[in-house]
């Protein structure tokens, strides 16, 4: 042995299995910045291509300018940000658990020598060697991810990502993911080095050294019945452990909720129906001048899946209730029945809309709506001296570039309600939605018979699912990958304090707490971290997501309004539960085996 | 009347070449309100019997009736519930739970149960422990003996008709030793509870009103001191 410090690769080598949480937290952390890096890094090259393209040279200035590399940096600082946060939490908390459960051994060095600084030395070293393994595994880990995402956003989503690199090495994400691992192992080790100094020297001797900190406080017994008081005081008196895990599952929510944002984002920018069309044929004159025999003619051609069509009418003389002897001109569009149906399946429909009553030769129309209109459903409108009920809301103006109706009254009606209306049968526009396989000889077809009728246009190439469903993906993967490191964090804490408390439950079993009591005790330590991080995680969380929709969303799409995500926040609430059963079920089950009478025996 | 009847009561660890017969077909019975002290060197399995007559552990084979109930016929359960009512534990390390008062470790058994304390009995129980002053502490606010004190408030809370002992004065010098045995010894007449108590303090086991040595497993009765 060459120092002292010689001493971190052989505690090391001994405390492998206890080091496994911490080196785990650390090539998360490290993999999660290198591919999101990596990524973006990837997104810029594709968008430095399509500016060569275009400008035939490119500029530094060129590059910078560009929305989409902004864009692009900018996501992936704010993931670092958020990344080096919970990767501080994540390691720190492991950290403090080493430290925790090796006072003895720094007791043992102090009382052989070792100074304070030595320790701190000691504890912020023996957390780099970590990084000896964690970083390059964190950081191949992230480039084979990258290379795998690249892989499916050129061959599965293709479009815009078809020029995108393969097997790319990104120097930016791999100095990201390296400088990320160092900085929140240092940062994470600062304070349990700091408290592994303050070990005095006589815990070594003293038997005393797993001893938690001594209470301050004592246990309000008189909310709660005994067990459940202990539970919840053992979790708000070690005040470190509370912010840490407080945080950890603060975090987790605050991400998931500011991600669904981003997804919310892409969806505008690209929206996903259900009715999207790969073909279509509109009237040349825009006109109802559609035969509406082609409908059923394309039915039966090869390669069409599905056929749908509209018929429209604009500016038609109406009167609306409320609004006395004035008249007004509305817009009427139909909507074979499967569009009505995707609109309840894309949850494009406000709240209370009632699509069902719509169908057939009814007096029920939709509306289009926004923000600024004054429609509400039950109100009725006269044309032609019938009375028609708008039956539901569209959440906005899918026929205006900006989704706004600009004061514009649009009813979407069923094909038998516009016939009985107009007395219309023919189509203004027709759509089609082809199988995967169909070839170009059936869509040359198709594009012959709609030359006859109207103007042919194939969509197949506009199809931008896919990009969406990447996305999506890669949100939810990284969001995944996130909860799991917090949700392993959670468990090991439990399972920390259970262990620092064994004696204690030992001693509490013998004067007569059941098995069951001692089970709702570690419940309610598990379930106030969980109360704090959620109450906390779903606060800021839901601050932020309205911050960043009001800014990304409603600040493009103005007819986007921030509601509560009442799904997403039972889904977190179920979440939560659930990683408490997870965490609270193997100690619970170990203190349920345990052997009182050896646990009290130790010394 | 006996409150304690141990038959045949035997424990063995382990098994084959490496098995350990701890307690060797121990019987003895113990009157109501009888003072015993058990004696024994390190290892002769006093605890293990103390243990055994707690049901904080099962013995290999033989039985304890404790007020004519097999304890080890009892479900993990039933044998809590009745170790909370019916036997109070004095420990060497006090064993008191960090986060409460003196008062809530007092009365925690009795809480544990989702029973109210009897206020008067607790007052009176704090005055004989003389932790009045104390009652508010945390156990870390304490010295040794008064730990052994509030831990002896916690064994007499329930009003068990079996307090078990294992080595009370153990962590304690010599005054707050003769304080914590007098403490007991008052509460054995006051109360009419039957002691068992580990002790390897020759003058302590003088006091008790019947001795019992353990060794290797073996129990003998050395027969009633202080007649």
């Amino acid at each position: 042995m060459k120092s002292y410090l010689s001493l971190i690769p052989l505690s090391a080598k001994a405390r492998k299995t206890q080091n496994r949480m911490t080196l785990l937290c650390i090539v998360f952390a490290v993999f999660l910045v290198t591919s999101v890096f990596s990524m973006a890094d990837m997104g810029v090259r594709i968008e430095r291509t399509r500016l060569m393209e275009k400008h035939g040279a490119l500029t530094f200035q060129d590059m910078i300018g560009s929305t989409m590399a902004q864009t692009l940096f900018l996501t992936a600082a704010v993931l670092f940000l958020l990344v080096l946060t919970a990767g501080v939490f994540m390691i720190s908390g492991t950290i403090n658990t080493h430290v925790a459960q090796r006072t003895k051994f720094f007791g043992m060095m102090r009382c052989i020598g070792m100074s304070k600084e030595q320790i701190i030395r000691f504890v912020r070293l023996e957390a780099l060697y970590w990084c000896k393994t964690a970083v390059p595994a964190g950081v191949i880990l992230g480039i084979v991810l990258t290379w795998g995402l690249c892989a499916a956003l050129r061959f599965l989503v293709g479009e815009e990502f078809s020029d995108i690199p393969l097997f790319g090495i990104s120097i930016t994400g791999i100095i990201s993911g390296v400088a990320v691992g160092v900085i929140t192992v240092l940062l994470a080790a600062g304070s349990p080095a700091k408290r592994a100094a303050k070990v005095s020297p006589v815990t070594a001797v003293s038997g005393n050294s797993e001893t938690p900190q001594k209470p301050r406080h004592a246990v309000n017994t008189h909310s709660f019945r005994i067990e459940t008081a202990l539970g919840i005081h053992h979790a708000v008196s070690a005040k470190k452990n509370l912010v840490l895990l407080t945080g950890s599952f603060a975090l987790s929510i605050i991400l998931f909720l500011s991600f669904s944002v981003l997804i919310d984002f892409v969806g505008c920018l690209m929206p996903q129906s259900s009715s999207t069309a790969d073909i279509s044929i509109s009237s040349s004159d825009g006109a109802n001048s559609i035969d509406k025999e082609l409908l059923d003619t394309m039915r039966g051609m090869e390669g069409i899946r599905r056929v749908f069509g509209r018929r429209s009418i604009l500016d038609v003389p109406s009167a609306m209730e409320g609004i006395n002897g004035s008249s007004i001109t509305i817009d009427m569009i139909s909507y074979d029945e499967f569009e009505l149906k995707c609109l309840s399946k894309d949850d494009m429909l406000k709240k209370g809309s009632d699509v069902a009553s719509v169908y057939g030769n009814s007096n029920y129309v939709l509306a289009t709506w926004d923000q600024d209109s004054s429609l509400k459903i039950g109100d009725k409108i006269w044309i032609k001296s019938e009375e028609l009920e708008i039956a539901g809301l569209l959440k906005y103006d899918p026929f205006s570039s900006d989704g706004l109706t600009n004061g514009k009254i649009t009813l979407i009606t069923s094909g038998d309600t516009f016939t009985r209306l107009t007395g219309i049968t023919d189509y203004s526009l027709l759509m089609a939605q082809t199988t995967n396989d169909i070839t170009d000889e059936e869509i040359t077809a198709v594009s012959n018979i709609a030359d006859e009728n109207g103007t042919f246009s194939d969509k197949r190439g506009e199809r931008t699912a896919g990009t969406y469903r990447a996305f999506v993906f890669c949100v939810y993967g990284f969001l995944s990958v996130i909860t799991l490191v917090a949700v392993l964090n959670i468990i090991n804490s439990i399972s920390m304090s259970v262990s620092a408390r064994m004696k204690q439950y030992g001693a509490m079993r013998a004067v007569g707490m059941d098995a069951h009591q001692v089970t709702k005790m570690i419940v309610a330590e598990a379930l106030t971290y969980a109360a704090t991080g959620c109450i906390a995680g779903c606060t800021m969380g839901l601050l932020i997501s309205k911050w960043l929709y009001d800014i990304l969303i409603t600040a493009h799409f103005s007819y986007a309004v921030w509601n509560v995500p009442v799904a997403s926040l039972l889904g977190i609430l179920l979440f939560v539960l659930a990683t408490v059963i997870v965490a609270v079920y193997a100690p619970s089950k170990r203190m349920r085996h345990m052997e009182i009478t050896e646990i009290i025996n130790e010394l | 009347m006996n409150l304690l009847k141990v038959r045949n009561l035997c424990k063995t660890y382990g098994s084959g070449e490496t098995a350990v017969r701890a307690l060797k077909k121990v019987s003895f019975s113990v009157p109501k309100g009888e003072y015993v002290a058990i004696v024994g060197e390190s290892g002769s399995g006093k605890s293990t019997l103390l243990n055994m007559i707690g049901a904080l552990d099962i013995p290999t084979s033989g039985k304890v009736a404790i007020g004519g109930k097999d304890i080890f016929s009892m479900n993990d359960r039933e044998l809590t519930i009745f170790r909370r009512r019916n036997i109070g534990f004095i420990f060497q390390a006090f064993h008191l739970v960090p986060e409460l008062t003196v008062e809530q470790n007092i009365i925690f058994p009795v809480l544990l149960d989702y029973q109210k304390p009897d206020k008067k009995y607790l007052e009176e129980l704090l005055t004989v422990l003389n932790l009045q002053e104390r009652r508010n502490h945390l156990p870390s606010q304490l010295s040794g003996g008064q730990q052994q004190r509030v831990a002896i408030g916690r064994a007499l809370i329930t009003r068990p008709s079996l307090i078990l002992a294992d080595e009370p004065t153990g962590n304690l010098d010599t005054r707050n030793s003769s304080d914590v045995i007098a403490l007991l010894k008052k509460a054995s007449v006051q109360y009419e509870q039957t002691i068992i108590m580990i002790t390897h303090s020759r003058s302590i086991a003088q006091t008790a009103d019947r001795v019992l040595r353990v060794s290797d497993g073996v129990l003998t009765d050395l027969g009633r001191c202080r007649e």
